[in-house]
C-alpha cells in the first residue's frame, strides 16, 4: 500500500536520495510497494545497503529479490536537534528507528501508525511506504498485525 | 568462526618504544576565541612546537610525520622544514584514529623505518563551524538510505547502541550523568580545560535532548585544538627530559558493520584487546593507576568497561559509581576531562593525559602511584594501549 505524504511535493525539503544505476531497483520497488534488497545467485546472502558484489563470494551474480519487509525495532531515537532543513518545528522530536530485518539486513527507517510511548525494542514491524514525488517513495515501517 | 591467528607476537612491540614528547595547544583560551582564519595545520605546528621542546628534540631530529586529521602529510613537512622525511602517514580526523597513529609510529620505530615520529593532529572544527550532523551529500550511504529519515550524527548511533542497551539489561542515565559529573569534576582541575564550572546530576538530568535518550551533556564538545606526540625507541628515550613512558602493550580489533552499531556493544573486539594486553602485561585491571576511555558520547565509556571486562555484559551501569571513577577512586577514569569537559581532540589529548599523569606532572588531578596506564576506544575499530611509566 503507498499512501501518499501529508507533504506537498513542491516544499519538500529533507534530504531526497540519489539514485544510482546500482540502487534504483531498489527505488523502483519501493514506487511499486515492494521492498527488496539484493541477494548472490551463488550462495543466497542478503545484504544491505546496496553494493556492487556478494560481500562473501565476491562474485557480482546477484539478483534483487522481494523480502518479507518484517523486521524488528533494533533501537530508535527521538531526534532533537535540528541537523537538517525540512523538519518542521511541530514536527520535533522527530522518531527514527533502525530496523532488523527478518532476513538479517539492518536498515534505518521511521515508525507509522504508533505513538512514541508505545515504540520498544524488538516491536515486531512490517513495511508500509510513503510517496515523496515521483522518483522517490520511502520504505517506512508500522507495527505488525497479528 | 574464522580462524583465529596466533596474537601471542604483539609481544615483539612490548616496551620497545616511548612517547617523549607531548604538546598542545590552550584549549580553555581559544575556545573563546573563534577564528575562521585558524588552520588546524597551525595548530598542528603549535602542538609540534611544544612537543619538541616538551622532548628535549630538535626538529632536525625528527625523521617520521602522522598526521591525522589535516588533509596532508606534504604540508605539515614543508610547515616544519622536514624535507627528507623517511616515514609518513595520513590517517583520517576520526577518533578511533588517535591510537591507531600510535600504533603506526611504534611500529616504524621499532622496525628501523624511522627513528623519531612526530605523530601530528590539528582540529579547527570548531572556527570551521563543524556541526557532526546534518551532512547529505554525494553518494554516501548517509545520504541515500539515512539522510532521508533525518538520521545523522555519530550521537544518533550512539544513543541507538544505548537505547538498546537500556532495553536488554535495564540500564538508566544516571551512570551516564556520573560520568559527565566525573569528566567535569576533573576538568575543573585542569587549568588547560575547555569546560570547568562543575555540574550536578540536576545539571544532567535537565540538560536539553539531542538524540534522546542522550543529551548534551553526553556529547563531546566541539572545539580548535592541535596536539602533537613523539615517539622514539626506549633506548633513545633514556636520554631525554623526562622519564619514558613506555608503550607497553598496544592491540586493535575490529566489528565493521553498514550501520555502525554492534549487537554487543563491541564486546567482542573490547574483550580482545583486554585479552591482548593483560596476556602482554604482567599489570592486570587493578593495577591500572587510571584509564582514558574514548569519550564521543558518554555511553562509549560503559560499552568500553563492560567490553574490557571491568564489569561484566550488562552490570556496567552498577559498576560506574562517583566513587569509583574519581581521581581517589579504584579505577580514576579520564583524568584530564575527557571530550566532554577537556577538550575533543579524538582521542588525541587522552593520550596526552595519560603521558603527563605516567610522568606525575598532573598536580592537582594527579592519581597515586601511576605505573601502568589503559587508553582504550571503543568504536567499529578498536584500539587499546597499556602505558607503563619507564624507570
Amino acid at each position: 500500500m503507498t499512501t501518499e505524504s501529508p507533504t506537498p511535493e513542491l516544499s519538500y525539503e529533507k534530504p531526497l536520495p540519489p539514485v544510482l544505476e546500482l540502487t534504483k531497483p531498489f527505488w523502483d520497488g519501493c514506487r511499486e510497494g515492494i521492498l527488496q534488497i539484493q541477494f548472490c545467485n551463488i550462495c543466497d546472502l542478503p545484504w544491505f545497503p546496496p553494493a556492487e558484489a556478494c560481500p562473501r563470494c565476491l562474485q557480482d551474480d546477484w539478483e534483487w529479490r522481494p523480502i518479507s519487509g518484517h523486521g524488528t525495532v533494533w533501537s530508535w531515537i527521538r531526534m532533537w536537534q535540528r541537523y537538517f532543513p525540512g523538519w518542521s518545528p511541530e514536527e520535533y522530536p522527530y522518531t527514527v528507528a533502525l530496523i532488523k530485518l527478518e532476513e538479517g539486513p539492518y536498515m534505518y527507517s521511521t515508525l507509522v501508525d504508533i505513538e512514541d510511548q508505545d515504540v520498544s525494542c524488538d516491536l515486531a514491524v512490517e513495511v508500509d511506504f510513503r510517496k515523496v514525488n515521483d522518483e522517490i517513495t520511502l520504505p517506512v515501517f508500522r507495527p505488525r498485525s497479528a | 568462526m574464522s580462524n583465529q591467528p596466533d596474537r601471542s607476537d604483539l609481544r615483539n612491540l612490548q616496551d620497545k618504544t616511548a612517547i617523549v614528547g607531548v604538546g598542545t595547544t590552550e584549549f580553555g583560551a581559544i575556545y573563546r576565541d573563534l577564528d575562521p582564519e585558524r588552520s588546524a595545520y597551525e595548530l598542528g605546528l603549535i602542538a609540534f612546537r611544544e612537543a619538541l621542546k616538551d622532548a628535549g628534540l630538535k626538529r632536525t631530529d625528527v625523521d617520521g610525520v602522522i598526521v591525522s586529521r589535516l588533509p596532508h602529510y606534504g604540508r605539515m613537512c614543508e610547515m616544519i622544514g622536514l624535507r627528507h622525511p623517511r616515514f609518513v602517514n595520513v590517517l583520517p580526523g576520526e577518533g578511533r584514529q588517535s591510537g591507531i597513529a600510535l600504533q603506526y609510529a611504534a611500529l616504524a620505530v621499532a622496525n628501523g623505518m624511522a627513528d623519531v615520529v612526530a605523530c601530528i593532529y590539528g582540529n579547527n572544527g570548531r572556527s570551521a563551524g563543524a556541526k557532526y550532523g546534518g551532512e547529505s551529500r554525494g553518494i554516501s550511504t548517509q545520504a541515500m538510505f539515512e539522510a532521508p529519515y533525518g538520521m545523522t550524527s555519530p550521537g544518533a548511533v550512539t544513543s541507538m547502541m544505548f537505547r538498546r542497551h537500556q532495553y536488554r539489561y535495564g540500564t538508566t542515565t544516571e551512570p551516564l550523568g556520573h560520568l559527565a559529573i566525573s569528566n567535569r569534576a576533573n576538568a575543573a582541575l585542569n587549568p588547560n580545560a575547555v569546560m570547568q564550572r562543575p555540574i550536578t546530576m540536576d545539571d544532567y538530568q535537565s540538560a536539553r535532548f539531542i538524540a534522546e535518550p542522550l543529551c548534551l551533556l553526553d556529547y563531546c564538545l566541539i572545539n580548535d585544538g592541535g596536539v602533537c606526540f613523539i615517539v622514539t625507541s626506549a633506548e633513545r628515550a633514556r636520554d631525554l627530559n623526562h622519564t619514558p613512558v613506555l608503550i607497553h602493550a598496544t592491540s586493535q580489533a575490529s566489528d565493521i558493520t553498514p550501520v555502525y552499531v554492534a549487537d554487543d556493544f563491541w564486546h567482542e573486539p573490547m574483550s580482545q584487546i583486554a585479552d591482548d594486553l593483560f596476556a602482554i602485561s604482567e599489570a592486570q585491571r587493578e593495577d591500572l593507576a587510571f584509564a582514558q576511555l574514548y569519550d564521543n558520547f558518554t555511553p562509549t565509556m560503559l560499552f568500553t568497561l563492560e567490553g574490557m571486562g571491568f564489569c561484566e555484559p550488562g552490570e556496567g551501569g552498577d559498576w560506574i559509581t562517583s566513587e569509583r571513577i574519581g581521581l581517589r577512586g579504584e579505577l580514576p577514569l579520564n583524568t584530564g576531562g575527557g571530550h566532554t569537559s577537556e577538550s575533543y581532540m579524538q582521542g588525541w589529548a587522552l593520550h596526552v593525559e595519560a603521558v603527563r599523569q605516567l610522568r606525575q606532572e598532573c598536580g592537582e588531578r594527579q592519581v597515586d602511584d601511576a605505573q601502568y596506564g589503559l587508553y582504550a576506544c571503543a568504536a567499529p575499530l578498536a584500539t587499546g594501549h597499556i602505558l607503563r611509566r619507564g624507570d
